[in-house]
């Protein structure tokens, strides 16, 4: 499996490498990001499962050749990692992380319509014991109407069979009322933003990190609850804040917020166990590059 | 050798004979030969439709590019002068508030309706830029020189009717150049420590579609986009215009150039001077008389070719995004055009 993953990714850069050789039809796209939560009050099957903090870090890569005037194929990799200090005794996953490939394309459609399709194929578990069981392949699929230069309207579907809601379609719309305005309304992070100048923007907003990961074999086991061995769960988190964000250069821009995280769950939709979360504070960096 | 005469008048009299019985060429088959579309219907285009594509993605960073192709009800010849005088600010949704003529030799007085106290947001800005230009820092398109002699203009204390009349001394300057020396006339920008040339600018990017520059060789060898011609041998229509370009007050200097050829007109209409958050555009029309589904009419192609700082940062999907929307904003000026050539205004 290991070995599998190693020569995907190393196909994944010769290809990239290849690409980004021809820079004028190329377009890159690098967003990283780190946050810490702090001790959330925690329960769940009846238990008090203990003050948990979390650290969560995603970096995610793609490269876009333009095969024609409509038509941009996408590659790339995600790593996504969310650590939780959990106390020995709940049944609460310490990992959750994501390893995946990024394959999709964007695509117009009709004259004010462009759609993306990307597929996000990777080990999303525990890492403890990694084998096919930790594989998934989610799919999104999006598209949006651009109204005009102040108004657009996005629609998006996600396909992940492992999830306990295998469709879960959203919807949004991003509209610049005013020269300094703009109401982000997007999913996962949407927002109220005000632009300061060029390059200064405060906003107002929210997000949502979310994902479906297996634990190892024994997990339930180790924790004194058998039937969560090998489960699937489905990780649930909102938080809400306030940020700047700042365009060091053109193609580069840096975020930082912090705020509450309101609401947090693990959900083992089958054998329906769950943990629950409430209200921390968070701290958030980002860093967006455009090439 | 007498054998060989006879063939090649035989075959000179097949050509010429051919040549003769074709007749005009079908403007059609030319758009279809210079240009992005392969399917046009002229009845459905007499009848309001417009064709519409994004350029593609162009070698140089700044640049972009669309083609339209439209009808009115219109001989060629009314179409064209239309085209070549056409005045944007009656039409409130494209958000052009001054929009005059320029005399030849233009004078301060052409510059006189130029005023900064509409109440408009997006005027208030581009105030707000040029009361904090100095010659050492400008987010307005200007040469060192000018962002000095403008600072040293205006008091500390500027008012609008100061700011206007410096503005104006400014502007004045430029279209003088411009109408003495053509492009050859025009003064680089100076932004961020380069130097930007509008003219360079349009050169670079009509190079990159050679069968619409081929087309176009007429005309643009008249203006000095083309050939080696300095100095342009065409009088064109000179402008001066005030607009909102996203969100932001943009002032800009153009002129409008209109060729005859053979049965069907060209034109180019350059902005050579542009205020601020873009670089320069150019906009080419041919028109042809068309004659379809029992109506007549004026068949216009339409190529916009526009330079701006942010486009070189602008990739991948957000590209194709700002093609679309640069196209929703040709068919909307379009459709004003229509709209006038129905009623007759």
């Amino acid at each position: 499996m290991k070995a599998a993953f190693a020569t995907v990714m190393v196909l994944f850069f010769l290809c990239a490498a290849v690409l980004a050789s021809n820079p004028m039809s190329i377009s890159e796209e690098l967003d990283a990001q780190y946050s810490y939560v702090g001790d959330a009050k925690t329960r769940g099957a009846g238990l008090n499962a203990g003050s948990i903090d979390e650290h969560s870090a995603d970096i995610k890569y793609v490269i876009s050749p333009q095969v024609n005037k409509d038509l941009l194929l996408r590659f790339g990799f995600e790593w996504q990692r969310f650590s939780f200090d959990v106390p020995d005794h709940a049944a609460v996953p310490r990992v959750l992380q994501q390893a995946s490939g990024v394959l999709g394309f964007d695509y117009q459609i009709a004259d004010q319509w462009l759609m993306r399709a990307e597929v996000e194929p990777g080990i999303y578990s525990d890492f403890r014991d990694i084998s096919w069981r930790d594989f998934d392949a989610p799919l999104i699929l999006g598209a949006v109407y651009l109204a005009d230069a102040d108004l657009q309207w996005f629609f998006g579907l996600r396909l992940d069979v492992r999830c306990e809601y295998p469709v879960l379609p959203v919807a949004g719309a991003r509209w610049k009322f005013a020269d300094e305005w703009t109401l982000n309304f997007m999913l996962p992070n949407p927002r109220l933003e005000y632009k300061v100048n060029d390059r200064l923007t405060f906003y107002l907003g929210g997000g949502v990190e979310a994902g479906t990961f297996a634990v190892g074999e024994d997990f339930g086991s180790v924790h004194g609850q058998p039937k969560l061995d090998g489960a699937i769960v489905d990780y649930l988190e909102l938080r809400l804040g306030a940020g700047c964000s700042w365009k060091i250069t053109p193609s580069v821009t840096i975020e930082a917020e912090a705020g509450d995280m309101p609401y947090r769950e693990f959900e083992f939709f089958d054998p329906n166990v769950e943990f629950r979360s409430h209200n921390a504070p968070y701290g958030q960096i980002a860093c967006h590059a455009r090439f | 050798m007498r054998r060989l005469v006879g063939f090649f008048s035989v075959v000179l009299s097949f050509a010429l004979s051919q040549a003769a019985g074709a007749g005009p060429p079908n403007p059609v088959e030319i758009i279809k030969n210079f240009s992005d579309f392969q399917q046009i219907d002229v009845v459905r285009l007499l009848n309001g439709d417009i064709l519409s594509e994004r350029g593609s993605l162009m070698d140089f960073p700044n640049g972009i590019s669309a083609q339209t192709c439209f009808a009115v009800p219109l001989s060629a010849e009314e179409a064209a002068k239309r085209l070549q005088l056409w005045d944007p600010s009656p039409h409130a949704e494209l958000k052009v508030y001054a929009f005059h003529p320029l005399h030849m030799p233009c004078e301060l007085a052409d510059f006189q309706p130029l005023d900064f106290n509409n109440g408009q947001k997006p005027v208030r800005w581009l105030v707000a830029k040029m009361v904090a230009s100095t010659p050492e820092k400008s987010e307005l398109n200007l040469t060192r020189d000018e962002a000095r002699e403008f600072a040293g203009c205006l008091p500390k204390r500027a008012d609008l009717p100061k700011v206007s009349g410096c503005w104006a001394g400014l502007l004045l300057s430029r279209a003088s150049a411009f109408q003495q020396r053509g492009l050859a006339g025009v003064l680089p920008y100076e932004v961020a420590g380069e130097s930007v040339s509008p003219a360079e600018q349009l050169r670079t990017m009509l190079r990159e579609q050679l069968a619409v520059s081929h087309e176009f060789l007429p005309i643009l060898k008249k203006i000095g986009l083309a050939g080696n011609a300095a100095e342009p041998s065409l009088t064109p229509f000179y402008y001066w215009s005030l607009f909102d370009a996203d969100y932001h007050g943009t002032m800009s200097l153009g002129a409008v150039y209109l060729l005859a050829v053979g049965d069907h007109f060209q034109l180019v209409d350059l902005e050579y001077y542009v205020s601020g958050n873009y670089y320069t555009s150019a906009t080419l029309y041919e028109v042809w008389p068309v004659q379809a589904g029992g109506k007549s009419g004026a068949l216009v192609w339409r190529g916009d070719f526009f330079a701006a700082p942010m486009l070189r940062f602008t990739k991948g999907t957000e590209r194709i995004a700002y093609g679309v929307l640069m196209l929703q904003d040709i068919k909307k000026e379009i459709r004003c055009i229509e709209d006038e050539a129905k009623t007759g205004r």
